[in-house]
């Protein structure tokens, strides 16, 4: 079974993450034709390469991005979304447990 | 019985521990530490099964567990190996495959008519006429089925468990021992894994010189430093059948698979002794020179008759000599080659009085018809590769040992992405290509001479402890010249019954066939003629095959290669696989009282719930009760496993506007708002209800399926969105029982709250904070059901003590608990759709009523530009409510919706409705039909179509007058 | 109002090597979790790990467990859980309270044995060189999502103590409990 390597918990068995498909710009949904935001809902790159995706780590419902290069499925980088997507906002993505 | 070899042979056997043990039936002396196989080797023995198509009489070859030869059948299990099997834990087995009996079975005549039975046979015969198969199929699947599965067997208790370590060492031949030692050594921990019971591999039976003294000491010491070292832990017995991404290897000992995740991984898993292929190389008698040696070094067992060695290589003269040590008839040596490499051999074997046949082989075999083994052989000067000259001698021999030399054991390599070059030069296949931490060490790794296997040990551990970021000391140079393998030892025969494949019962023109009929890829002959299918899964097999394949297709045998080694390794019990069952169920902290209330469990994702309370027999009725007590009184369900999320923070309200279909800038504190979440798709994928506890503060519901994909994908987005609000899945945190029916509202002011009741003070869709019977409770007035009704929210560590106070306050008011059936016909009378049962993969808001729930004044929520590109599209379905009469078969959820012939929609919801008396439900129709009066016809059970009445919703208090009380 | 553990009548597990499975659901726990949370917590003079998924001793007996950079749980094993109402509103300028009282349970395993009975569950190695007192990992138990943390008990004793989602506590300590079978 494959380790992933989670930013906040370290190395662990896939089987404790959750795949959230491929991070991918989100065209304005008022200034798209139909067409644009169709291809943004239904398709997805499959070009060989380093693709950046979502995943979670399940136990502390932590999201991050993984960088992996999807022929030899060697993952390259994984790293907090704070790295894409910071606006300033004053509360970070921090991981919020299934519970409390 | 033979008297067994003195000390030191014998090293697995206790000579004062004899066991009283039976196959097929007969007696069958043994020892304490014999297998089935090496005890009837021992009783004069040979056969101990059939194969698998021709019913040929077969014995042992390996007598390591790596062929099907020694097939046979416990009282529990089908096709175990007899040589692995210990007698004492199994001293009851028979022959299986067998018809009559192992030494007359009556399907042996299928081996006279076998050239009529050619590769591939079943692909194209048995297929006309028409219909022919099945009478085909029954014969051909009782003469060709292996053993029996027992039915009644119970499963016994397999488990798993993770070990760590370091360093993985599989194999604990010299190479494994060395690399084990050198890596514990270097500070790694180790895990040393073997299949035999023992330390040492090819140490504990191989003689690696003519003088092997020196080397029995090296063993011994190197043996002992391992057992003893306070680093290695050490598995024998243990089988590591796969190798999976990142090290992460399955090894079975006993009952229990360990799940082994090693930080680096040496592979040092030997390789297999390999046979030379000639007539009737299949006979009982024919065993490897390995198999030998360990009938006499482990067993102790000394086969009767006279010996023959058939020599592709130095060693196997070295088993010769071993024999003849142990008192065995050693009556020649023939070699394939000119010469050995050593000329000391021809000395030795001089001095010994073994006659020597060079350049020469075994062409045919003989059976002896009683004992049905080998009786004889003819040797044949070896004119050209695979072309036999004259007759030069005849052997009346019992026992033939071969080594045509190695092939190595690539299949946990391959596993892990290695490739395999045949190296023309050394007529042997080398490894190349492992993966990053995955090393190979000893026999494997094409490293044959004792010194240079060790060497390439302690080099491998050196090079898996870099990869770990370990030091390691210089590699040691290695020298390894000899020259194992031989490059052609396959020699053809005019009458065929030369084996390839001894499980499948292949021959040498079954291969070649296979490639006239235009199977050239090596994957495709494997397909066709089923090489390499049967349980050795290619160990012998794969070279010759190989070899032959690329003869006849005039490629290089690197071209033509070995088929993909998948896991497993060897056959496993599926029960390893199994291991204990971990299914997770969740139960809410009121699930005893359920219990002790007659409660009939339905499972709900994880969650069990209620589906009634009372007697299975009477669901209808019970559920009956229950829908009345609602309508006409007071219920109580347990809600718990309702999702709960909460949103804290200044942009909690912006966060909700964003995420859910409504509006929730504006919602007032104190109210709840429906929350529809639509996927980017634009399905609806959840729904539940927020109440909005403070200006910074929600609290809202899912479903209970759904709830962490809707806590999953809030966190996403935010991880985007980055507003300032704190998101927690709270459905753990907080149990809830909802109370509904005209006299909830005096139950609950019975039972002692701090909020005032009234309609007024506490409307409908309103939700307050406050002590019920002395609970903290967050209350919401929600109609689900349809009637009067309060949800209760509680820190769960309270909700058993909330649940009994309001059992107890409630009996003067009959109240009665309800389950998750009546809570559906309750919601079905209200027309309230289930997201998940009324709605599907693609459902879009419109087609379900839920186009007030779309705020289009706001900026944007997710989902938003996908549902206004389908709301804009012309409908293809709608969900409507629809009636039948009593009287009319009762569609059920499935049935399928049909108009003019075409199939329209399909029916999600439908019950008997004890409060309408009718059949009501809900159905996607076909937009055309879906105003109240209009007709949908179903299809229901046994095809009978019927007119249901589209009906408006919903179906009872059409104005929603008493949910509002 | 009295509270009632998810694991009410589950007694304990005892074994040999010290083997001992308890339950502590009812001993008193909280958490803060935002931005600001961990200069909150020194402020009321707690003692703060400082990276995440650690375990350190506190005041009052107490241990202060990290979950990320801004999530903490204090914990108290002899303390008793509180009958209020849990604390909802943020105790500081973005730094919210947690319900974890309530939403886990809280097993404990004492016993030398123990790393080998969790392997058994386990796939995250939990042997004391791998995972020292003060560790904590989030992970999976016998398939459900569990927070491991290797402390010292009030004996002085090295323990795990392991916070399960409650509904799935009474799951998790059967599978313990079969894990532990074993060794006893």
């Amino acid at each position: 079974m494959k380790i992933l390597t989670c930013p906040l918990n370290g190395p662990r068995n896939i089987a404790e993450f959750t795949y959230g498909g491929q991070v991918k710009p989100i065209p304005n949904p008022t200034g798209a034709t139909d067409q644009e935001w169709a291809h943004y809902v239904f398709y997805g790159d499959n070009h060989i390469g380093v693709v950046r995706e979502w995943w979670m780590h399940t136990p502390s419902s932590y999201w991050f991005i993984v960088e992996r290069h999807n022929q030899t499925d060697e993952v390259l980088r994984t790293f907090d979304p704070a790295e894409l997507f910071d606006a300033g906002a004053s509360s970070a993505n921090e991981p919020a447990r299934d519970d409390s | 019985m033979t008297d067994r070899l003195p000390l030191p042979f014998g090293s697995r056997i206790k000579r004062d521990a004899p066991v009283r043990a039976r196959f097929d039936g007969r007696e069958l002396p043994a020892l304490e530490g014999d297998t089935v196989a090496s005890a009837l080797v021992a009783s004069g023995q040979w056969v101990i099964s059939r194969s698998f198509k021709y019913h040929r009489p077969r014995g042992p070859l390996t007598m390591a567990g790596h062929d099907a030869n020694t097939l046979v059948q416990t009282p529990a299990a089908p096709n175990r190996l007899a040589d692995e099997l210990p007698i004492a834990e199994y001293p009851d087995t028979t022959a299986q495959n067998v018809s009559g009996s192992l030494m007359a079975d009556r399907n042996a005549i299928i081996d006279w008519f076998g050239r009529f039975l050619p590769v591939g046979f079943y692909y194209r015969a048995f297929y006309k006429p028409f219909g022919v198969w099945h009478w085909w199929e029954r014969m051909i699947r009782k003469a060709a089925g292996l053993g029996v599965a027992n039915l009644s067997a119970t499963p016994h208790y397999q488990d798993k468990q993770y070990l760590f370590c370091d360093v993985a060492v599989v194999g604990a031949g010299p190479a494994g021992l060395s690399a084990a030692l050198q890596a514990a050594e270097g500070g790694a921990s180790v895990l040393l894994i073997d299949e035999q019971p023992e330390l040492g591999g090819s140490l504990s039976y191989h003689r690696f010189a003519i003088d092997n003294e020196a080397v029995r000491s090296e063993a011994e010491t190197l043996i002992a430093s391992v057992a003893s070292h306070p680093r290695i832990k050490v598995l024998t017995h243990a089988l590591c059948n796969g190798w999976f991404t990142d090290h992460y290897l399955p090894v079975i000992q006993g009952d229990r698979m360990f799940k082994v995740r090693a930080k680096s991984c040496v592979l040092a898993t030997g390789s297999s002794e390999q046979h030379v292929v000639f007539r009737n190389n299949d006979l009982p008698g024919v065993v490897l020179c390995s198999a030998l040696e360990r009938l006499l070094n482990h067993y102790a067992v000394a086969p009767q008759g006279e010996l023959v060695v058939l020599a592709g290589n130095d060693q196997a003269w070295l088993t010769a000599f071993t024999a003849a040590e142990a008192g065995l008839s050693v009556a020649a040596v023939v070699d394939l080659r000119d010469a050995p490499e050593d000329g000391a051999l021809l000395a030795e074997a001089r001095a010994r009085g073994i006659t020597v046949h060079m350049a020469a082989t075994v062409y045919n075999a003989r059976r002896d018809s009683r004992s049905q083994s080998l009786c004889g052989i003819d040797i044949y000067q070896i004119d050209a590769q695979g072309e036999v000259g004259n007759l030069i001698a005849e052997y009346d021999c019992a026992v033939l040992a071969m080594s045509a030399g190695f092939m190595p054991a690539y299949q946990l390599a391959c596993q892990a992405g290695a490739k395999l070059d045949y190296d023309d030069d050394r007529a042997a296949f080398t490894l190349t290509g492992l993966p990053a931490g995955l090393l190979v060490a000893g026999s494997v790794n094409s490293m044959d001479s004792l010194d240079a296997v060790l060497v390439d040990g302690r080099n491998a551990a050196r090079a898996a402890l870099r990869c770990i970021d370990m030091t390691a000391d210089e590699d040691e140079p290695i020298i390894c010249a000899a020259q194992v393998n031989h490059p052609w030892p396959i020699f053809p025969h005019p009458k065929g019954r030369e084996f390839v494949d001894f499980d499948e019962d292949l021959q040498i023109k079954d291969i070649v066939n296979a490639t006239r009929l235009g199977y050239r890829d090596v994957q495709l002959v494997k397909r066709y003629s089923t090489v390499g299918m049967g349980p050795s899964q290619g160990r012998h097999s794969a070279l010759p095959t190989a070899r032959l394949v690329a003869q006849a297709t005039a490629r290089s045998v690197s071209e033509t290669g070995v088929t993909t080694a998948r896991p497993p390794v060897k056959p496993e019990a599926l029960g390893h696989i199994a291991g204990r069952r971990f299914h997770p169920h969740r139960h809410t902290a009121i699930a005893d009282r359920h219990d002790a209330a007659g409660a009939q469990w339905m499972p709900a994702g994880l969650w069990g719930r209620p589906a009634f309370y009372g007697e299975p027999n009477h669901k209808q009725r019970c559920v009956a009760e229950e829908v009345m007590a609602v309508r006409t009184g007071v219920g109580v369900i347990d809600v718990s496993t309702l999702g709960g999320i909460e949103l804290r923070g200044p942009d909690a309200a912006e966060f909700m506007n964003r995420f859910y279909t409504y509006g929730f800038l504006k919602q007032p504190v104190g109210r709840t708002r429906y929350a529809v979440l639509v996927s980017e798709q634009g399905v609806v994928i959840d729904d539940g209800v927020a109440a909005r506890l403070a200006e910074d503060h929600f609290y809202a519901t899912a479903t209970t399926g759904g709830v962490d994909r809707v806590y999953r994908e809030m966190l996403r987005w935010n991880a985007q969105w980055r507003l300032s609000v704190d998101i927690a899945n709270v459905t753990a945190a907080f149990s809830a029982i909802n109370i509904a029916g005209p006299d909830s509202r005096a139950v609950l002011e019975s039972l002692g709250c701090s909020i005032e009741l009234s309609a007024e003070a506490f409307p409908y869709l309103g939700c307050r904070e406050g002590d019920v019977a002395g609970i903290p409770s967050r209350l919401m007035r929600v109609g689900f059901v349809g009637e009067l009704g309060y949800e209760l929210h509680v820190p769960s560590l309270f909700a058993a003590g909330l649940w009994d106070a309001i059992i107890e306050a409630g009996a003067q008011w009959h109240i009665k608990p309800f389950g998750v059936e009546a809570q559906r016909l309750l919601r079905l009378e209200k027309g309230h759709i289930i997201v998940g049962q009324d709605t599907d993969g693609m459902t879009h808001p419109g087609e379900v009523g839920l186009d007030w729930a779309m705020n289009r004044t706001k900026t944007d929520f997710v989902g938003r530009r996908s549902v206004d590109i389908l709301a804009a599209s012309a409908p293809i379905r709608q969900l409507v409510g629809f009636s039948l009469d009593l009287t009319a078969p009762k569609p059920l959820e499935g049935h399928l919706v049909i108009k003019d012939g075409d199939i329209v929609g399909n029916v999600t919801s439908c019950e008997i409705s004890p409060t309408l008396n009718q059949i009501i439900g809900l159905a996607y129709a076909h937009p055309d039909d879906a105003n109240p009066g209009d007709h949908i016809a179903i299809r229901t059970e046994g095809g009978a179509l019927v007119q249901a009445r589209v009906e408006a919703l919903p179906f009872y208090d059409p104005g929603n007058a008493r949910q509002a009380l | 109002m009295s509270l009632r553990s998810p694991l009410e009548g589950c007694g304990v597990i005892e074994g040999p090597r010290g083997l001992l499975l308890r339950d502590l659901s009812l001993a008193r726990r909280g958490g803060v979790r935002g931005a600001g949370a961990r200069e909150w917590l020194l402020s009321q003079g707690h003692t703060s790990p400082d990276a995440p998924n650690q375990i350190v001793a506190s005041s009052e007996s107490g241990f202060v467990m990290s979950l990320s950079h801004r999530e903490f749980w204090l914990l108290q094993p002899v303390g008793e859980a509180s009958t209020g109402r849990p604390a909802s509103e943020a105790v500081a300028s973005g730094v919210w309270p947690l319900y974890c009282q309530h939403s886990h349970a809280w097993l404990q395993l004492a016993g030398e044995p123990r790393a080998e009975v969790m392997a058994k569950l386990c796939g995250v190695d939990l042997s004391d060189a791998a995972f020292p007192l003060g560790s904590v990992a989030q992970t999976q138990a016998a398939r459900v999502s569990v927070i491991m943390a290797a402390h010292q008990d009030e004996n002085d004793q090295p323990v795990f103590s392991m916070f399960v989602d409650q509904s799935l506590a009474r799951y998790l300590w059967e599978a313990i409990e079969d894990a532990m079978a074993e060794f006893i």
